[in-house]
């Protein structure tokens, strides 16, 4: 009997070894299964960065879409003929990345990230969700990162969700709840955080005024309201400064190597006929000097036709944006002050539109280094350039198109709501002469996702790059 | 000689060769002398015994299979009988030395057959098919993958071939059983289980080969298939793929000392290159000049050929200088691109044996230069293979193979790489251009806006390979008591591999060039311990039994780093460099513990019932699941015995079937959720989600397989034929499933998946002529696997698992498909089927992607017909694969970029386009279609009008002319429109050997010499896509069926002597 038990304990003594070293060997070397808030939280805000300033999303869409950037080379994109793969990385970035990694620190204990690290979490969380919606429309929200095949929600969900989330956001963030380490922006100041939650709160109300001018009536109001106040300098953008390779600006990165794009002729015609001071800031003179002034490239060419442009005898994008320190800039003063100036357009709050429309002006100009008062008054006091109240859409519309240089996202988002500046498909665009108006998902989606995707195209319309989002009336 | 000769010798059928006519004079004593030779491998017959018809004496032939016998009359009748050979009568006239061949003795009661772990069983006991190839089935081939030379000749064995003639194959067995895992086979060499990774990490890619193409053909004795889970189940966890275990050459039964020398030359040729056209060159809309190449000149920048007829007008190209120059066709720029491949061959190996000890050694080097210029594989196999009789009961030996590659430069990137694709450039191409203007002058290309010169890309921009490999084992037997035997054995598979990347500073898209190091070690280590015992229970049953364990060990390291550009140019070190390095490592282990047992109860010699059981733990798996029970079942009844029916028709008869449970566990580390860190940011760490959610609770992969076969011999072994019926049902499986990143994840690791694959095989031998110096011998294989992906997760929410995609195009294991679905996007079609144009004369797509076909052939066969002229042997295989699609990638881009012949048609009046105009002369406005050649105001006509075949919005046919240039343009992103059934019929491989008589060459001192010339995928009988070979390789991969501007394959053409003294 004793030799029994004795036997017994020696085969599950062995057995319990083995199974230790079969442990030890399968525990992985390579990654750690316990991250820390600050490393996500860089993580993120670089991340975010390179999506939001990156190719796909941005200089080979949205950017040509806008005509602010062309194509002299692989043209595809700029004529609009995109391949249902097209828009994935704005998709798979934002949900698997941005969100899923601020989700983490969402669901950390309190030993584990304090709630500025949770508040700045929901703030980017909230940014990326609006990135997601302005440029696909209906997206998962409510259950993005909880099911294997979330369903997708309403564009008005998402927003009204959104302002909710950003309102939470705004309570979590207290300079007395602890230090914040990893935060390349804002160096841990909570107080700017707050600003820049209150200015995308602003943001979101305005995407929604045509649809729900009411519900966006009482945002403007809240976020203009809100103690903590808006980003209120230049000083105050939110903005990514990279340095030097690997960790160098996106687009100068693909200037490095690549050579297809230049900056648009729509853009540079309006901004030649306005002698804006930020030309030779937007734009270069053509490295063939006979051509000597600002030459942009056309959208919508077949490939032959752009490359026909020249290489030599074409603007490439200002070198202010194609440095490798150049700064991706996510939210700026001057979109702020155009916010006010048509929030009280709109009559949500009182105040001077004009005044803040020319401040707005003032912002961007000087966000991009021309400080010159007489210059810059010079610019305001042309007729083209005037605050028209009756028709404050147009000029909101065509000078936030400006001064929204290079964030193609935003720029797209403002120009479907705004309907300004009036944008002519190119010549050999494939959309019978409509311009894209939204990203059509992933083609993906279909399979891996598909009665979600199904339930979403019945309620939004076919997946088309021409269907009109929700808060997109006209 | 082919695998159907192996069957001849197997025929049981007494050939004789070199028979002696001339009658001898003398009636004194005279000498008959001779050899006696194995007709199938021509080696020496020892022992064979030779007695006198009708008188008496005789003797025994040597270990040279010499013999020599006095005789007092002539002719006289010689009695031969050897063991393993046929009894044969030979009539002798003359005393001349003669060469008498013996044809082995098929008896396929006594056929023995090494089966899992090695051991050697009764074929007839088994319960499963069962295929083997010899060494001259494979050797002589010249092959540098010896995958490719199985191609053909297996049943129920698909072997994808390489692209170019420096890639990868693949080989599956009977269908892939696992939706996401590896489905090729496990490999075991001398006991040993060894590696056939395709190792490719850090982004930079192409395909490189497959790790058993490390092994020389030259160096194989044998090759036998476990086609799945029935006959591998002893593998338990690894079986479930099937098992090809391959016995190296040995100095067994070598008396003496033998040394043989192998030496082979074969050239290859670039087949299936595109049918290009040579009427219009570069350019677009109609128009070339050439100034800077990017765009400065007129449509200079453009790499298309939609530009002027090259019909000898006058056009400033890239290397004169801005002068005006015929602008002429090259129709052979692409192929005089290309050179003629060179691969040399060369072994030696000493052997020997006698009753203590055998031993062989070998040295195999090949040197290989491709049909990219500059592209070079060095190759030298060292081998030792040697046993030793320690005492009466104990035998001791070991194994080795030293395998060192050398590859200065392989051919092509990645597929679509402008610094090192090759067939990138020659589809985006202008038909004009003079490739000798690029050899001699590097420094200036066609096309400067996307490439550099071909020439510099090949010999600058290269990839570099150094492999060293040691695959070996030590082993012993020992004979406990009688019918007690233990065997040991303990074996690694250690390789380390070596790639380095080099793009030259100034080169087109990356200007500061780049330097890259890659670089792998993989250690595989197992050991082994059998006990085996063998005992008749009484007069009608025996026993054969065994116990073992096994103690598995894998371990592999990467580590890649890149200077992303270079600081000065030409020094290519990873300190030369502007930024920091991107870099990246990876390391895994696992550790298996296994125990097995096998049994065999024998009825008389002709019922058998097999059982197996295996037990893994492994290192996978969570502790609860980590231990796993494999069992098989199986049995074998020989009816021509059992019911006693054999006649003069029916030699054999035999009924087999079986049952088994195989698996598989996970690979290392996929258990719990992981962030990585990625380069940080100035001082800031950077951690993010690997966007991959794995599973605590995994199980093992489970695969059930049912099989059920027959054997039948007729007419004196001239039929053989060997069916088999199999049902498989893999469920469990380890997906790791693509998920929308909406999830929180791009991808998830889940225990799901249930796939189907069920089939039939066939394999028929039939000798239709047979007569003393002739004989006609026919094998012919057929194989059919039909699958079907049942469920995906058991909630029923997942309906696609995405394999793999290019251009567009998603490989899918989809719920109720066949596995291998592509699915991509289709035209827009009304209700009635017509193509739907929009008002710009242009098809539209649909929004809705749809499924395209699938990837996996309907069957496979092949037919090798061998005919055997006295010393002459001339055999050629056919083989076909009937059913599959492709997504052609070349027609999809050569249609766009108008390089192909296939876009001649409507390109101007003579190749039928319609006139047109634009009103006005205003080329942004709508073209109008002219039945006339003038236009009503005047205007320019153009007669290069095309008009798509389909209805408009309204229903109506479409009429809006659009040129030739948009019409091909125009289903760029339609995956329909280059979608092509990749059925193919090839005349794989001929051969023609002659060895010569010993007679002859054993004055200049021989034992042996055989010369033969083959030639290896000669051409297709019939294939149904255009432009490419449908059978290349994408990678060793389950994502198949796409075709991606891959490397011509090549033809080769080989000649080789064997020589043995």
């Amino acid at each position: 009997m004793i030799k029994n038990i004795f036997y017994v304990i020696l085969v599950a003594s062995v057995l319990s070894a083995c199974n230790d070293k079969l442990d030890d060997v399968n525990k992985n070397p390579n990654a750690t299964e316990t991250p820390s808030a600050a490393y996500l939280l860089t993580g993120t805000l670089k991340q975010g960065a390179d999506l939001y300033w990156g190719s796909e999303s941005n200089f080979n869409s949205s950017l040509l879409f806008v005509q602010q950037w062309a194509k002299i080379q692989y043209a595809e994109p700029d004529r609009y003929d995109i391949s249902n793969t097209g828009f994935t990385t704005l998709w798979n970035t934002g949900y698997s990345t941005l969100i899923t990694d601020m989700n983490t620190i969402l669901n950390f204990t309190d030993q584990q990230a304090n709630p500025n690290y949770k508040g700045i979490a929901l703030t980017l969380r909230s940014w990326t969700f609006l990135l997601l919606t302005d440029a696909y429309g209906d997206i998962p929200y409510k259950e993005a990162g909880t099911k294997v095949t979330p369903a997708y929600n309403t564009q008005k969900e998402v927003y009204t969700g959104l302002l909710d989330d950003l309102k939470q956001a705004q309570t979590l963030l207290n300079t007395a709840n602890g230090a914040v380490t990893g935060d390349l922006v804002y160096k841990g100041n909570i107080a700017t955080w707050k600003k820049l939650v209150n200015s995308l709160r602003l943001r979101i109300a305005l995407r929604i005024s045509d649809r729900e001018p009411e519900l966006a009536k009482q945002a403007v109001i809240e976020a203009t309201g809100d103690a903590a106040g808006l980003i209120s300098s230049n000083s105050e953008i939110f903005k990514f400064v990279y340095t030097s390779s690997p960790q160098q600006n996106p687009a100068s990165a693909w200037f490095e190597t690549r050579d297809d794009y230049r900056i648009s002729k729509t853009l540079v015609d309006k901004l030649a006929g306005l002698s804006d001071p930020r030309l030779p800031v937007y734009a270069q003179l053509p490295s063939n000097a006979a051509i000597g002034k600002y030459a942009g490239a056309a959208n919508g060419l077949s490939n032959s036709d752009a490359n026909s442009q020249g290489f030599a005898n074409t603007s490439k994008p200002g070198t202010y944006f194609l440095t490798s320190q150049s700064p991706a800039v996510i939210f700026s003063y001057s979109e702020v002050l155009f916010g006010l100036s048509e929030a009280v357009a709109r009559g949500y709050i009182t105040g001077d539109a004009e005044q803040l429309y020319k401040n707005a002006i003032t912002a961007s100009i000087n966000q991009f280094g021309i400080t010159d008062a007489g210059v810059i008054d010079g610019y305001l006091n042309q007729p083209a350039v005037k605050f028209d109240a009756t028709n404050y859409a147009k000029s909101i519309g065509e000078q936030k198109w400006i001064a929204f240089y290079g964030q193609g996202l935003d720029a797209f988002a403002e120009w479907r709501r705004l309907d300004y500046p009036v944008l002519v498909a190119g010549p050999a665009t494939v959309l019978d002469g409509q311009i894209p108006t939204r990203f059509f998902y992933p083609g993906t989606e279909q399979s891996l996702n598909g009665n979600s995707y199904l339930a979403a195209i019945k309620n939004q319309g076919k997946d088309l790059l021409t269907t009109r989002l929700w808060f997109d009336i006209k | 000689m082919t695998f159907s000769v192996y069957y001849l010798r197997r025929t049981g059928l007494l050939i004789l060769f070199g028979i002696l006519t001339t009658l001898a004079l003398s009636a004194q004593q005279h000498t008959i002398s001779g050899t006696i030779l194995d007709e199938g491998t021509k080696v020496s017959v020892i022992g064979a015994t030779i007695k006198l018809k009708g008188q008496q004496g005789g003797t025994v032939t040597d270990s040279k299979g010499d013999f020599s016998l006095k005789v007092s009359t002539l002719p006289v009748t010689l009695l031969v009988t050897a063991i393993g050979y046929k009894y044969q009568e030979i009539d002798v006239y003359e005393s001349v030395p003669a060469t008498f061949y013996l044809t082995e003795e098929i008896n396929r009661l006594n056929e023995v057959v090494v089966t899992a772990l090695g051991i050697s069983k009764e074929k007839k006991s088994l319960g499963y098919t069962m295929q083997e190839l010899k060494n001259k089935d494979l050797q002589n081939s010249n092959e540098t993958n010896v995958l490719n030379s199985l191609t053909g000749k297996l049943a129920g064995v698909r072997i994808t071939n390489s692209q170019g003639d420096m890639g990868s194959s693949r080989i599956v067995i009977r269908g892939e059983t696992s939706i996401a895992g590896n489905n090729q086979p496990l490999f075991v060499v001398d006991g040993v289980p060894v590696d056939n990774s395709q190792l490719n990490s850090g982004g930079a890619t192409r395909d490189f080969k497959n790790a058993i193409a490390d092994l020389s053909p030259e160096d194989i004795e044998s090759l036998s298939v476990l086609k799945g889970p029935n006959a591998a189940a002893l593998y338990g966890s690894r079986a479930a793929h099937g098992v090809i275990l391959i016995t190296t050459k040995s100095g067994k039964g070598q008396k003496g000392l033998g040394v043989s020398i192998h030496s082979g030359v074969s050239f290859s040729q670039v087949t299936t290159l595109p049918d290009y056209q040579n009427t219009f060159g570069q350019g677009s809309n109609g128009k070339f000049s050439y100034v800077d190449g990017k765009g400065g000149g007129i449509n200079d920048g453009v790499d298309e050929s939609w530009g002027p007829k090259m019909d000898g007008r006058l056009i400033p190209q890239f290397f004169s200088n801005g002068v005006a120059v015929p602008f002429v066709a090259h129709p052979n720029n692409v192929k005089d691109f290309f050179q003629t491949g060179l691969t040399f061959d060369n072994g030696i190996s000493i052997a020997g044996s006698d009753s203590k000890y055998d031993f062989r050694l070998g040295v195999n080097d090949q040197k290989q230069k491709g049909t990219v210029p500059n592209s070079e594989i060095n190759k030298t196999n060292f081998t030792i293979n040697s046993n030793y009789q320690l005492t009466k009961n104990i035998k001791v030996g070991i194994t080795g193979n030293y395998i060192v590659t050398d590859a200065p430069a392989l051919p092509g990137g990645p597929s679509g790489n402008r610094a090192a694709g090759v067939m990138l450039q020659f589809l985006w191409f202008g038909r004009q251009v003079d490739v000798n203007e690029l050899k001699n002058n590097r420094n200036i290309n066609w096309n400067n806006s996307y490439y550099s010169n071909p020439y510099w890309n090949a010999n600058y921009n290269t990839t570099s390979q150094q492999r060293n490999r040691f695959i070996g084992d030590v082993h012993l037997e020992a004979k406990i008591l009688d019918g007690l035997n233990f065997r040991f054995r303990s074996g690694t598979d250690y390789y380390n591999d070596r790639r380095k990347y080099t793009i030259k500073y100034g080169t087109n898209g990356t200007p500061y060039g780049s330097y890259a190091e890659d670089a792998y070690t993989v250690d595989e280590k197992n050991t082994e311990a059998i006990l085996q015992y063998t005992k008749k229970l009484n007069a009608d049953f025996s026993f054969d039994g065994l116990a073992g364990f096994n103690v598995r060990t894998r371990t592999y390291a990467n580590n890649y780093q890149k200077a992303p550009r270079l600081a000065v140019p030409d020094l290519y070190t990873l300190t030369n460099s502007r930024d920091a390095l991107t870099s990246s490592n990876y390391y895994s282990s696992l550790l298996v513990y296994s125990g097995f047992a096998s049994t065999q109860l024998a009825y008389k010699n002709y019922a058998y019932l097999n059982i197996t059981g295996r037990n893994d733990w492994s290192s996978t798996l969570p502790r609860n699941n980590r231990s796993y029970f494999y069992p098989s079942v199986s049995g074998s009844l020989v009816l021509s015995e059992a019911l006693k029916i054999k006649s003069n028709i029916l030699d054999f008869l035999k009924l087999r079937g079986g049952w088994s449970e195989v698996g598989n566990d996970a690979d290392p580390y996929q258990l719990a959720t992981v962030y990585n860190f990625q380069t940080a940011f100035d001082g800031n760490p950077i951690q993010t989600s690997s966007q991959r959610k794995l599973n605590q609770d995994l199980k093992p992969e489970t695969t059930r397989s049912t099989e059920f076969g027959l054997e039948a011999s007729l007419w004196h072994n001239r039929i053989h034929l060997d069916v088999a019926g199999y049902n498989t049902i893999s469920l469990d499986q380890i997906l790791e499933i693509k998920t929308t990143a909406a999830s929180g994840y791009t991808s998830q690791l889940i225990n799901a998946g249930r796939i189907n694959n069920h089939g039939i095989e066939v394999q028929l031998d039939v000798t239709p002529v047979q007569s003393r110096n002739f004989k006609w011998n026919v094998g012919l294989n057929y194989s059919s696997n039909k699958s079907k992906v049942e469920i995906l997760d058991y909630a029923g929410q997942i309906k696609n698992y995405t394999i793999g995609s290019s251009g567009g195009v998603d490989v899918l294991a989809s719920v109720g498909q066949a596995y291998g679905t592509l699915f991509g996007t289709v035209y827009l079609r009304d209700n009635n089927g017509n193509i739907v144009v929009g008002a710009n004369g242009l098809p539209k797509a649909d929004p809705k992607n749809q499924v395209l076909g699938h990837y996996t052939p309907d069957w496979l066969g092949g037919i090798t017909n061998t005919f055997t002229y006295k010393q002459l042997d001339l055999s050629f295989l056919i083989d076909a694969n009937v059913g599959g699609k492709i997504f052609s990638g070349t027609n999809r881009t050569g249609n766009y970029t108008g390089v192909l012949a296939q876009t001649l048609p409507g390109r101007d009046a003579a190749n039928g386009g319609l006139n047109y105009y634009y009103p006005g002369n205003n080329t942004s406005a709508t073209k109008v279609l002219l039945t006339g050649s003038t236009a009503p105001g005047g205007e320019v006509v153009y007669d290069d009008g095309m008009i798509f075949k389909g209805v408009q919005a309204n229903g109506s046919a479409n009429w809006q002319v659009i040129s030739a240039q948009e019409y091909y343009k125009a289903s760029y992103n339609i995956s329909e429109a280059y979608i092509y059934s990749s059925t193919f019929v090839k005349l794989r491989e001929i051969k023609l050997a002659y060895n010569f008589s010993r007679k002859l060459i054993k004055k200049i001192g021989l034992e042996g010499l055989s010369v033969s010339a083959t030639g290896r995928n000669l051409f297709f009988i019939y294939k149904a896509v255009p432009n490419i070979d449908p059978e290349t390789a994408f990678s060793t991969g389950n994502a198949q069926g796409l075709e991606s501007l891959a490397l011509p394959t090549t033809r080769n053409y080989s000649f080789n002597i064997n020589l043995k003294f």
